[in-house]
């Protein structure tokens, strides 16, 4: 079943994120899609994620596909044009690749060519309209195409966001462009989901909560100082504490499959969305402790 | 105005490592504002020349630099220091470098300044960018804050997911520029607006490169 199918059934879906590697030695990125084949029902390919060059994402969607994984293509619109991306979206759909993750993209300052010059020509919910134009046989300027793609598309929202009422009205504007899935920024506190998906529940989309797993309290002390719209509660980093240094991986490793399963169990959303983050191994042994494999 | 600000020294010293005599031409309007070209800034110039060993034959501080005709005027008084240098130094902005390059077909300009932005000025010799001067203005839109000059991604819809309590995420010591319109919009009373309105991509026609503009109306024949 395609993940789409997968998410319109109301299974519980799961995906978890291929990184494409810099530089052509893609040996380690195949063993990690080995390791999620057959496992997860797509793999996220990120788009030249934090804004550091690397392989392209459709070039790794493709390979993805023919190692036995459903892609979804992320696209931000930092480094193309409005006419790059709808070029490239066209390619993509060509080669099969059926979902597509709309994002703006973090800024090139964020990477490793600070000198670039930033796109921006258009942002993710302009470029969800895009798909849903193309999706429709339409370019952005409104030509017929020859033959329109047949995009899943989606975007991402952050939960916790602060202040969260200009976030939940760009999730909104983002519905209205089109999105049909969310995969969610990393979320700690299931209390606070449950509210945010109080609100998500109200509109026709599916949401994957995101899990970025915890090696240890110092991880998370970090993501709570540095990293936007990630809160990870006290308690789970006192939990990572008493654990000690040792245990603290495997400790993270469980409340990351505790959450899981308790989103499931109680059909809080509609799926997960496993970020590993150089952990890629790790990801079928939480699914397992999750009770997913 | 248009923001500048003095160039290195040294490289402005290879620049001009070939010439010996200058006219110095400042300019007193956003570069006096700068600090970059008004008369105590021509007299710092003339010092370090003179220090370098090279002769400063004059200078001025133009009315209104980027005026081509009008500083071509103000300068026929100082005919003779300008004929005696080997070329113009001008301590004002891109425009005004140019302005002179067009007054002086045969002697090489040099630019004492870089050109940065379109500026407010928020304290003394304290400058922001608030419009990117895009031609095609969406300040109706959007409470009257700029979100293509304040927002580093440009973006037109809300935040990105890179807004960390309230602060960008680009420029921490700024705030987010959708956290600020949404602030705004419903202290004005508008939030309706900003939840309804999904902005289309700006149409960048209109900044194409380069510009000109007739704003005189033509007298009859």
């Amino acid at each position: 079943m395609s993940f789409k199918d997968i998410l319109n059934s109301g299974k519980f879906a799961v995906t978890a994120e291929a990184g494409p590697p810099k530089g052509t030695d893609i040996k380690d990125m195949l063993h990690h899609m080995e390791l999620l084949k057959g496992k997860v029902d797509a793999v996220n390919v990120t788009d030249n994620q934090s804004a550091v060059m690397r392989i392209c994402s459709m070039a790794v969607s493709k390979i993805a596909m023919e190692h036995g994984l459903e892609p979804i293509f992320q696209m931000t619109c930092r480094d193309r044009n409005r006419i790059g991306l709808q070029s490239d979206l066209l390619g993509a759909n060509i080669l099969g690749i059926k979902n597509v993750l709309c994002m703006t993209g973090d800024h090139v300052s964020a990477g490793d060519h600070k000198g670039a010059k930033p796109v921006y020509d258009v942002e993710s919910v302009q470029l969800l309209k895009i798909v849903d134009g193309l999706n429709n046989g339409k370019d952005m300027s409104g030509n017929e195409l020859k033959g329109s793609t047949d995009f899943f598309q989606g975007a991402v929202v952050t939960p916790e966001a602060n202040p969260i009422e200009p976030q939940l009205i760009k999730f909104e504007k983002k519905i209205r462009a089109g999105a049909k899935f969310f995969q969610t920024q990393a979320i700690y506190d299931i209390e606070k989901f449950r509210d945010f998906m109080k609100h998500a529940r109200k509109f026709p989309v599916k949401i994957l909560a995101g899990f970025v797993v915890l090696k240890s309290a110092g991880m998370a002390n970090f993501l709570n100082n540095n990293v936007p719209g990630i809160r990870v509660p006290q308690a789970l980093i006192d939990e990572l504490k008493a654990a000690g240094k040792e245990k603290a991986l495997d400790t993270g490793m469980n409340i990351t499959a505790r959450h899981i399963k308790q989103l499931k169990e109680e059909k809080i959303c509609d799926g997960v969305h496993i970020m590993a983050i150089g952990m890629e191994d790790k990801v079928p042994e939480i699914m397992e402790r999750a009770g997913l494999l | 105005m248009i923001i500048t600000k003095k160039r290195d020294f040294k490289e402005l010293r290879e620049n001009i490592k070939n010439y010996k005599s200058f006219f110095l031409i400042g300019c007193s309007e956003c570069a006096t504002l700068c600090g970059t070209g008004g008369e105590p800034e021509l007299k710092a110039m003339k010092e370090t020349l003179e220090a370098e060993g090279k002769i400063v034959t004059g200078g001025i501080v133009a009315k209104t630099g980027c005026q081509v005709l009008g500083t071509k005027t103000e300068l026929k008084k100082n005919k003779d220091e300008v004929d005696k240098a080997e070329c113009i130094l001008t301590m004002s902005c891109g425009a005004g470098a140019q302005a002179a390059v067009e007054i002086f077909e045969d002697k090489p300009v040099f630019s004492a300044n870089d050109s940065m932005f379109l500026g407010n000025m928020t304290r003394y010799r304290m400058f922001d960018e608030r419009c990117s001067l895009c031609g095609n203005c969406i300040l109706d839109k959007t409470g009257g804050i700029c979100p293509v000059t304040a927002c580093p991604k440009g973006i037109l819809n809300g935040p990105c997911g890179g807004c960390k309590d309230g602060h960008c995420e680009v420029s921490p010591d700024i705030k987010c520029a959708w956290v600020r319109i949404y602030e705004r919009m419903k202290k004005l009373d508008k939030l309706q607006e900003f939840c309804d309105v999904t902005l289309e991509a700006k149409d960048w026609s209109a900044s194409q490169k380069p510009r000109a503009l007739t704003a005189r109306e033509e007298k009859k024949k």
